[in-house]
């Protein structure tokens, strides 16, 4: 029977070395401000003392979407580097599951930490409401990036896709690529797609616009549906049926992929551009008559961590609330505003999509 | 008190300080102020207040852990409780969205719940071959489908009106309502499981079914209760769940069954049924619970969080599984 106790005790002591060894270091650095007079009270004052002023240090915590996610990975890099430049300190939290359920246990723990704010990449727009309100109650400042919450959630969003910006850097890029003349197709995912929507109309607007686009001629939007397959005929439909075309232009991740396959494959003059994963488009970006792609955008998820980063700070300094109308400045990023969100909360943009180009895909190809 | 056959039955077992410390309850109980003790050693945020803050979304699984003890001690087992949860979440947020009554919607939810174990009963009541496992795989499939069909292509639901939720998950002073529901369950149920005639019948069931079945126990009429309120604890579940995420989504009860079961089999409760003692069961939730709140604190990995859990129930079942061994060697010798 003492064998019994004994094995126990030694589960437990095998379990403690464990947590010694890994997480010691963390453990070190994020709680050292946290929770030292915060626990002593009631938790609803946690946040709101100033946790750790004693130590000069703030602690600002992001929240990913699942652990292992490469686009939530480099955004939580730049968060952290941001951060630390900043003399705070950065936790960086994964959910055990990509679940709702997961970040509201991830939330409820930050809580119980106080910690200055939270930055998250939500899973559900509406889960994280209770968990939420309750951070904000114990004076935690929240805003989300990646993926938002519903208004009632946040502060203000970090949104890295302003539709606009969207818009003109994809026309810029069928101006360019086309030499400014000809006729270009667009390949979409569904027809009901609101974002895909969205960036199309303001391709078209942009296109209206300005009077150098004018030799440019839409000729036809097609519906991949996102799907391999589908994108993979509607490529190839629209090389039947215009056999003047010059360039298709895919905002959406499969279409690009499907499209740049059969250009490739076909050894097609029509370039392409859109919004792409690099990780998948890789092997089509290049200058050269052998690749399909001259180059895409997609958002640079180190910069997104970083505006999140210094909009935590922002929040937390009291430099804004996230009403509509506030500005600040983030860091060497420039100055942002914060501006009124389609859902009736409040957002900023992180600025133009980021440029996948022959010189740099190599470099991202491995991150996401 | 000599038999027929000239052997000694105790019928009262013997009670002695040593035995209560040494038994597997005795354990956990250290076990449980020990990893409380290092979690506050760990965590300088691991306060009374912040655990009890952080408990309710992890206590919604308590409310499976006690009827799971009762189907595992019966020798069998019920994977498709997860997937009633999200059922009747689901159910729950659509009949709240529709405006009805918050009375009618808790009921919603809790019928739903009995209908999902209830079904589940039956099935296994009236085919008795068919093993439990597969019978609740197939369920949990089927429930989780009709959650998404009602959930439809976005995948999740919210409630448009929280306000009678918001209540659920209030709190007397600091400590949050779904606590006193879980005591009150806790209590509840160990009461049936070891004092009554039902919970007797129900290690009987578990020991020897034929046996227990020949000695007049109305064995199926047993086991279709046991299921349906497994049903019922679901939906309370849910309730609860719902509270503190405003909503449903496909994920929502992902695994509840496992942890469920993780938490009874670290308890001493046998999966080959007729042994363990919910109270076992009940310790190593509360522990499991305040080991993933200390960790979570110190911002461990999460994944190494469940790898630590994962070594704890390895070692649960094989200490005692060991300790037998070495019995019998010692008795050989």
């Amino acid at each position: 029977m003492k064998k019994k106790l004994i094995s126990v005790l030694l589960c437990v002591s095998l379990a403690a070395t464990m947590l010694a060894g890994c997480g010691s270091e963390k453990a070190a650095s994020s709680n050292a401000d946290a929770g030292n007079d915060a626990g002593q009270e009631a938790p609803a004052e946690s946040g709101s003392t100033e946790g750790g002023g004693a130590e000069g240090g703030k602690t600002y915590a992001i929240v990913t979407k699942a652990a292992g996610n490469p686009f939530n990975e480099k955004t939580a890099d730049g968060f952290k580097e941001v951060i630390e430049a900043s003399g705070g300190t950065a936790i960086i939290k994964h959910p055990e599951a990509p679940t709702a359920d997961a970040q509201v246990s991830v939330i409820q723990s930050l809580i119980s930490q106080g910690v200055d704010s939270i930055c998250i990449a939500a899973n559900d727009e509406n889960a994280l409401q209770a968990a939420l309100e309750e951070a904000m109650a114990a004076g935690i400042k929240v805003c989300c990036e990646d993926s938002k919450t519903n208004p009632d959630s946040r502060q203000v969003f970090v949104n890295q896709a302003g539709v606009n910006e969207i818009g003109v850097a994809l026309m810029e890029a069928v101006h360019d690529i086309t030499g400014g003349e000809g006729q270009w197709a667009v390949l979409s995912a569904t027809s009901q797609a609101a974002n895909q929507n969205a960036w199309i109309e303001a391709m078209k607007k942009t296109m209206e616009s300005d009077e150098k686009y004018s030799k440019l001629e839409l000729v036809e939007v097609a519906y991949g549906d996102d799907e391999p397959q589908k994108s993979t005929d509607q490529t190839q439909a629209l090389l039947a049926k215009y056999p003047n075309l010059k360039l298709i232009c895919a905002p959406t991740t499969v279409g690009i992929n499907a499209a740049a396959k059969v250009l490739q494959d076909e050894k097609s003059s029509v370039k392409l551009t859109g919004l792409g994963l690099p990780s998948e488009m890789a092997e089509y970006i290049g200058d050269d008559d052998a690749h399909s792609c001259p180059y895409m955008y997609l958002w640079n998820p180190i910069d997104l961590g970083r505006l999140g980063a210094y909009t935590s700070i922002a929040l937390v300094d009291g430099t804004i609330t996230g009403a509509e109308g506030d500005k600040f400045t983030a860091g060497d990023m420039g100055d942002y505003e914060v501006i009124a969100a389609d859902d009736g909360g409040t957002e900023m943009i992180l600025g133009a999509p980021f440029k996948f180009d022959a010189s740099n895909i190599d470099e991202w190809k491995d991150v996401y | 008190m000599a038999g027929k056959s000239g052997r000694t039955i105790a019928n009262v077992p013997e009670k002695s300080l040593k035995k209560t410390v040494l038994c597997w309850e005795g354990m956990l109980v250290i076990l449980f102020i020990v990893i409380n003790l290092f979690c506050g050693g760990i965590s300088p945020s691991y306060q009374f207040a912040n655990v009890l803050r952080e408990m309710p979304k992890y206590l919604t699984e308590m409310f499976l852990l006690f009827p799971m003890a009762f189907i595992l001690i019966l020798g069998e087992i019920d994977i498709s409780v997860g997937a009633s949860v999200c059922l009747a979440a689901t159910f729950t947020c659509m009949a709240s969205n529709q405006g009805l009554p918050f009375g009618a919607v808790i009921l919603v939810c809790l019928l739903t719940g009995v209908a999902c174990g209830f079904i589940n009963g039956l099935i296994l009541t009236r085919f008795q071959e068919l093993p439990p496992m597969i019978v609740t795989l197939g369920t949990q499939i089927v429930f989780r489908g009709i959650a998404e069909i009602a959930l439809g292509s976005g995948g999740s639901v919210s409630l448009s009106n929280a306000d009678g939720f918001r209540k659920i998950a209030g709190k007397a002073g600091i400590v949050p309502y779904i606590l006193f529901v879980v005591i009150l369950m806790a209590v509840l149920y160990s009461v049936v499981l070891a004092k009554t005639t039902f919970g007797r019948s129900v290690y009987a069931i578990g020991s020897n079914r034929m046996a227990a079945y020949y000695s007049g126990i109305p064995v199926q009429k047993i086991r279709l209760i046991i299921y349906t309120v497994t049903g019922f604890m679901a939906g309370l579940a849910a309730l609860f769940l719902t509270s503190v995420l405003y909503g449903a989504n496909t994920t929502t009860g992902n695994g509840f069954e496992m942890d469920a079961i993780a938490m009874a089999v670290f308890g001493g409760i046998s999966t080959s049924g007729g042994k363990g003692r919910l109270f076992g069961g009940i310790l190593s939730g509360f522990t499991i619970i305040c080991l993933r709140i200390g960790l979570g604190q110190i911002n461990m990995n999460p994944q190494l969080i469940l790898i630590i859990l994962g070594i704890l129930l390895i070692s649960a079942v094989l200490i005692p599984n060991i300790s037998a061994k070495l019995k019998l060697k010692k008795k050989a010798a």
